[in-house]
């Protein structure tokens, strides 16, 4: 009786201390985002594919060969945008092209809509970056607000705090009318 | 009678003609002295509205494509170690005209949807005297997205920055 109660004893802060840290996890990194760099992160290829994930005041994409990391700190702007791809894949896209009575042609109608993230920040030599991401359709938004969460700037925001603060004082109402 | 007058307009025309070939050569001509490196400016659009992942496209491929092109120290906008070198030239970028176009478009019809994008490129020294100033086009016509037209402008525009300021040493 005594062995088992001691045992509970043991098992019930271990079960508490592996709750908390899992939240504090939660806390601190997002969800996973599959996304594609299109341009901008110093030695990563063009088009390259790997994990966006926002974690401990970074922006970190993890490729094939290794990681790069930008700080929220440095960022300076983000926006979002909505775009659209062909469904249909690279390889068998192109060689779709030469299908006969335009079925190539047909194959282009059908497109997925894709998320872009537009992120633009500076180096520690105050060097001036721009990064473009694909994120899937729905994914930007989130990876946004996360940012702007762990200090990212945005010149959005930082436009409409101008807008409202010359309006201090006067009731939401009043602004909207 | 008439032979005459068709004799002066193809002499008028001539000259027209050589009078071009001059002033393209004069603009293409190598300057006298030697760059220490070149710094690209951020993409300017204050005239019309150009959404914010064309205008980090076409500043990161202007980067990439005028480290291409040679030149061997290619700054960005606000880099500190710039502050030391000697005959910098400053690359300012000023969008004029922007046709989105559609990539859908393209696909389907080949012959609408075109993107195209004109920049005022002026290339300046330190003091904000300008060296050369050209407007450069970038297009997609038939394959590619519409990002594409950055890469056709970039590297037209490094092309520009290397004949002008590169030939001095022999590249």
């Amino acid at each position: 009786m005594i062995m088992k109660s001691k045992s509970l004893l043991r098992t019930v802060p271990l079960f508490f201390a592996v709750v908390t840290s899992s939240d504090i996890r939660a806390q601190q990194s997002s969800q996973s985002v599959k996304a594609v760099q299109i341009i901008g992160l110093p030695a990563v290829k063009e088009n390259a594919k790997g994990t966006l994930i926002v974690e401990n005041g970074n922006l970190r994409f993890v490729h094939g060969k290794g990681i790069s990391d930008i700080s929220t700190s440095s960022i300076q702007d983000i926006v979002t945008g909505t775009d659209s791809q062909k469904a249909v894949g690279k390889t068998v896209g192109t060689i779709s092209m030469a299908a006969p009575y335009g079925g190539g042609r047909f194959l282009s109608l059908f497109r997925k809509k894709i998320d872009t993230l537009t992120v633009e920040y500076r180096d520690a030599d105050g060097a001036f970056h721009g990064v473009i991401f694909r994120t899937p359709s729905g994914k930007a938004d989130a990876i946004e607000k996360e940012l702007i969460a762990q200090g990212a700037h945005t010149r959005l925001t930082s436009e409409q705090a101008e807008t409202v603060k010359p309006s201090t004082g006067s009731s939401p109402k009043e602004q909207t009318q | 009678m008439r032979n005459v007058r068709r004799f002066t307009k193809f002499l008028a025309f001539c000259a027209f003609l050589f009078a071009g070939v001059v002033l393209y050569a004069g603009n293409s001509q190598p300057t006298g002295f030697k760059v220490g490196g070149i710094q690209v400016a951020t993409i300017q659009s204050d005239e019309i509205t150009v959404p914010a992942e064309f205008r980090v496209a076409l500043y990161e491929n202007l980067v990439r494509q005028l480290e291409k092109q040679g030149f061997e120290r290619v700054y960005r906008d606000g880099d500190r170690n710039s502050a030391d070198v000697p005959n910098l030239v400053i690359l300012h970028s000023t969008v004029r005209q922007f046709k989105p176009g559609s990539e859908k478009a393209r696909q389907v019809t080949t012959v609408a949807g075109a993107t195209s994008i004109r920049v005022r490129c002026q290339f300046t020294d330190r003091d904000g005297h300008a060296r050369l100033e050209q407007d450069v086009t970038g297009k997609v016509r038939f394959f590619g997205g519409n990002l594409r037209a950055t890469y056709d402008f970039a590297k037209k525009a490094s092309l520009i920055a290397s004949k002008k300021f590169l030939a001095t040493d022999g590249k």
